[in-house]
């Protein structure tokens, strides 16, 4: 059975800078994979050419067997691709159940038309969308946050909001852009928990970048290891956290 | 959030909320009881600062655009229904029509460009420029314009009705205002308001949850620009001779300032900061030059203030004036 | 005679741009200090020239007495303008301060049609500098006048610019604020200061003008687009630019007055606008790029 996303020897070279080079990676149905690596290793570089936000210079990028690799960010998200982005890209000016709704919006049917003449399909299109939106709180165990304004949250009740947001259209991929950060330790098993059962119980795959390698270790089944560019490792945790070149990448760090 | 009976009719926070806007129409009909001809005119002219207002905010504050395009939709929309009139002899509704969709066109125009990247400090001065260029060409094209000495409107009927009096304008303009408002919040308060809020937070986010960011900056220039044009025709028939001095810089500041008096993004404030800063002028109307000098200095206090407008005062007692990007009925 | 026209079209083109980029620079002088646009510095200018008015004209001063006067006070508005109006609001819209910035704009030309009523004035001339003469083309004394004090105040201000440590820290908060505040410069301070030089630099336009042309309390919104056009035509964000903007809008207007119509010479400004940041937005000597999703 043919992987849910396949990149082949992806490269994205800017004008002097290689920032990925002839990365090949799967994404499976129901698995956490974690990309790892030093800063400048190429992770969100990666997210970013598989989002459609970057072009690959070579290479292809296959979702479910289509390619991918041409489409601008909002078609690459409909055919099923969502993602959260490392900064946080909640949008803080509206409340909660309005971002869920800005979530559900490439499947809730009211038109321009139908919204402006106020037609009962239009409406109950939109009151459905609210009604979904709240059941997804509820599920997510936030349904409490619903009217706060966005901006007024804390960053774990961000990320949750934005990780809830992301899929609320069911995805069957979920790109993870370092959500971790700045959480504390329990949020962060919160975290890790949410991300666990999304995969187990709803069988989505997980893409996960990371810097907290405990996180990592703790919350997925595969880790992909990058540096300058390029696929060093891949394989269980395990593995991973014996592998030398792995250690060479981030002890020569430090 | 659980409303039950006593919550909804009884408890005092809730009863003002954007229902009240069913009933303000109704109320206003009994209005012209009131007035005489010059105050009932001024009602009038409000009534057509509201739509400006209205449509001026949701490029200006919902989709978050320095775009100056709002006297360029109202020169546009009045013109093209004092030409329609005068020259092709249309009725009023049509070349009402004929306004808006011209008014929609100058506001794809100023989309496209907003599309191109041109963002922030360069659209606010392109707009500017086309602004400016438009008011030229009202001045230069005088075989269709009659420049500076303005167009005048023949007498306006609708549907047989003859438009000739300000309380039948008011009548007409109170429906057409309640419609436009109404259609209005109807878009803000679903997935496209939505949609347009979202790009203005994050642009790059909106995209990646499958919304066509594109579309609805469109969409947001375009219905900015119908609503503003709409608001031209009826200038132009409550004026009765369009001059190519109502569309100038200063008319912008004014435009600008009412959205700002009101709040950026909220539409019950830019109803309310039109209705405003429409009746403030009749009381300095003073000494030439302390008056503008005055309005200068009330603007900047506001924006030290509260540049949040007066939507963001009232909002904490009155819940109406709180804008929601979704219907709860 | 086609070549002499020309040539005269050209000096008087360079005189009246020597204006625009003055202004043009003035205002890329505050947007690259603190990354806002003055919407009303085009009634700073007006204000320059209004202040040296009322001095010479209201109680017999004589023009430099009056010129300096004009600077400091226009410096004091700007400075003050930005430690009590700008600074405040810093952290709202852009549109905030496009608001802001209108407003003041607007107060002062609401003070000086009050002052002045909606006359429009003539003010005695101080420049009586003979004409030169270039084969056939005439350099009117007023030509000189402008292109000699723009020349002057251009090159001062490229001076201090690179040649100077005072420059030197300015170059270092154009490049990057943050930095130079990490190596101790009072960028707050610098940020008032700076908005005080751009309205002194606006007040020097004034004064030119003052002696020259009719005043009216309207005639900054001209030259605010004037200096858009210049700015956008020589890259928005360059200083450079709007010299060469300036140079060469004030070229184009009287070109295009004369060869092609006269009624072009108002809009030439804004055809230069729309024509710029539809075919290269990023201008002739442009930095700041254009946003794309």
């Amino acid at each position: 059975m043919s992987p849910l996303l396949e990149l082949s020897d992806v490269s994205v070279h800017f004008a002097g800078l290689r920032a990925l080079t002839n990365v090949s990676l799967q994404a499976k149905p129901g698995e956490v994979k974690a990309v790892i690596g030093p800063n400048g290793a190429g992770k969100t570089t990666l997210f970013n050419a598989i989002t459609g936000y970057l072009q690959p210079t070579s290479g292809q990028i296959r979702f479910r067997g289509q390619d991918i690799s041409g489409l601008p960010p909002h078609l690459i998200s409909v055919r099923g691709i969502r993602r959260t982005f490392q900064n946080g890209g909640l949008f803080g000016e509206i409340t909660v159940l309005e971002n869920i709704l800005c979530g559900l919006h490439s499947q809730t049917n009211s038109g321009f038309f139908g919204l402006l003449f106020g037609t009962r399909a239009a409406a109950a299109a939109e009151r459905q969308a609210v009604a979904q939106a709240r059941s997804l709180l509820e599920l997510m165990g936030i349904g409490d946050l619903e009217d706060r304004q966005a901006r007024d949250l804390s960053g774990g009740e961000q990320r949750i909001v934005e990780i809830t947001r992301a899929i609320s259209t069911d995805p069957p991929l979920l790109l993870l852009d370092e959500p971790a950060v700045g959480l504390t330790p329990p949020a962060r098993d919160h975290l890790i928990d949410v991300i666990r059962r999304l995969a187990g119980e709803r069988g989505v795959s997980v893409l996960l970048v990371e810097h907290s390698i405990d996180m990592v270790m703790k919350g997925s089944d595969v880790i992909a290891v990058l540096n300058g560019g390029q696929k060093i490792a891949e394989g269980p945790p395990d593995e991973i956290r014996r592998n030398k070149e792995v250690l060479d990448a981030y002890l020569g760090y430090a | 959030m659980k409303r039950d009976f006593k919550t909804r009719w009884l408890g005092s926070r809730a009863i003002l909320d954007s229902r009240v806007f069913y009933f303000l129409p109704l109320l206003a009909l009994f209005v012209p009881l009131l007035t005489n001809p010059y105050t009932q005119f001024v009602i009038n002219l409000m009534l057509v600062y509201v739509l400006i207002a209205v449509g001026f905010n949701i490029v200006l504050g919902n989709l978050g655009q320095l775009a100056f395009t709002s006297t360029t939709c109202f020169g546009i929309g009045a013109y093209t229904t004092a030409i329609a009139m005068a020259s092709l002899t249309l009725p009023f509704w049509i070349a009402l029509l004929a306004g808006a969709a011209m008014g929609a066109l100058a506001g794809l125009f100023a989309s496209i460009t907003a599309l191109r990247g041109i963002r922030l400090y360069y659209l606010a001065i392109i707009t500017l420029a086309f602004g400016e260029l438009m008011r030229w060409v009202y001045i230069h094209a005088d075989a269709v314009t009659r420049g500076t000495d303005g167009l005048p409107l023949p007498p306006a009927a609708f549907f047989g009705l003859s438009i000739d009096s300000e309380i039948k304008r008011f009548y007409l303009f109170l429906a057409i205002t309640t419609l436009m408002v109404k259609g209005t919040s109807n878009l803000l308060r679903s997935r496209i308001g939505r949609a347009v809020v979202a790009i203005k937070d994050n642009e790059f986010a909106t995209a990646s949850l499958g919304i066509p960011t594109a579309h609805y900056i469109v969409l947001a220039f375009v219905w900015s620009g119908l609503v503003i044009g709409i608001a031209g025709g009826m200038f132009a028939l409550l004026i009765g001779r369009v001059v190519p001095e109502s569309f100038d810089l200063t008319a912008l500041i004014f435009h600008f300032a009412m959205v700002m008096a009101g709040g950026l993004g909220n539409l019950a404030g830019s109803v309310l900061g039109a209705m405003l800063l429409t009746t403030m002028p009749e009381f300095l109307r003073s000494f030439p030059g302390i008056e503008e000098a005055l309005f200068g200095i009330l603007l900047v206090i506001v924006i030290l203030l509260r540049p949040s407008g007066l939507a963001s005062l009232l909002a904490g007692h009155l819940p109406m004036f709180r804008q929601r990007f979704y219907r709860e009925r | 005679m086609e070549a002499r026209l020309f040539y005269q079209l050209i000096i008087s083109g360079i005189a009246q741009g020597a204006i625009y980029a003055l202004v043009a620079l003035s205002l890329t002088v505050v947007y690259r200090g603190t990354t806002i646009v003055n919407f009303g510095h085009g009634d700073f200018v007006m204000a320059g020239a209004f202040v040296a008015y009322a001095f010479v004209v209201l109680y017999g001063v004589p023009f430099v007495v009056a010129a300096v006067i004009a600077l400091a006070l226009l410096f004091a508005l700007g400075f003050a303008m930005e430690r009590g109006l700008i600074e405040p609001i810093k952290a709202g819209p852009h549109i905030s301060f496009a608001m802001m910035t209108i407003a003041v704009g607007y107060v002062l030309r609401g003070i000086a049609r009050a002052e002045w009523g909606r006359e429009v004035l003539p003010m005695p001339r101080v420049f009586d500098l003979p004409p030169i003469f270039i084969g056939n083309v005439v350099i009117t004394g007023d030509a000189i006048a402008f292109i000699g004090v723009v020349a002057l105040s251009l090159g001062v201000f490229f001076l201090v610019l690179y040649a100077t440590r005072t420059g030197q820290i300015v170059q270092a908060v154009y490049q990057s604020e943050r930095g130079a505040a990490l190596v101790g410069v009072n960028v707050r301070a610098f940020h008032s200061v700076i908005w005080g030089v751009g309205a002194a630099m606006g007040a020097v336009a004034g004064l030119l003008l003052a002696p020259v042309t009719l005043l009216y309390p309207d005639l900054g919104a001209n030259f605010l687009i004037r200096g858009f056009a210049a700015m956008t035509l020589g890259g928005f964000g360059s200083l450079s630019g709007a010299v060469v903007g300036g140079i060469l809008l004030g070229v184009a207007e009287q070109l295009l007055g004369a060869y092609v119509s006269t009624k072009l010479i108002d809009i030439a400004a804004y055809l230069v606008i729309i024509a710029v940041l539809v075919l290269r937005p990023t201008g002739l000597l442009g930095r700041i790029a254009v946003v794309r999703v």
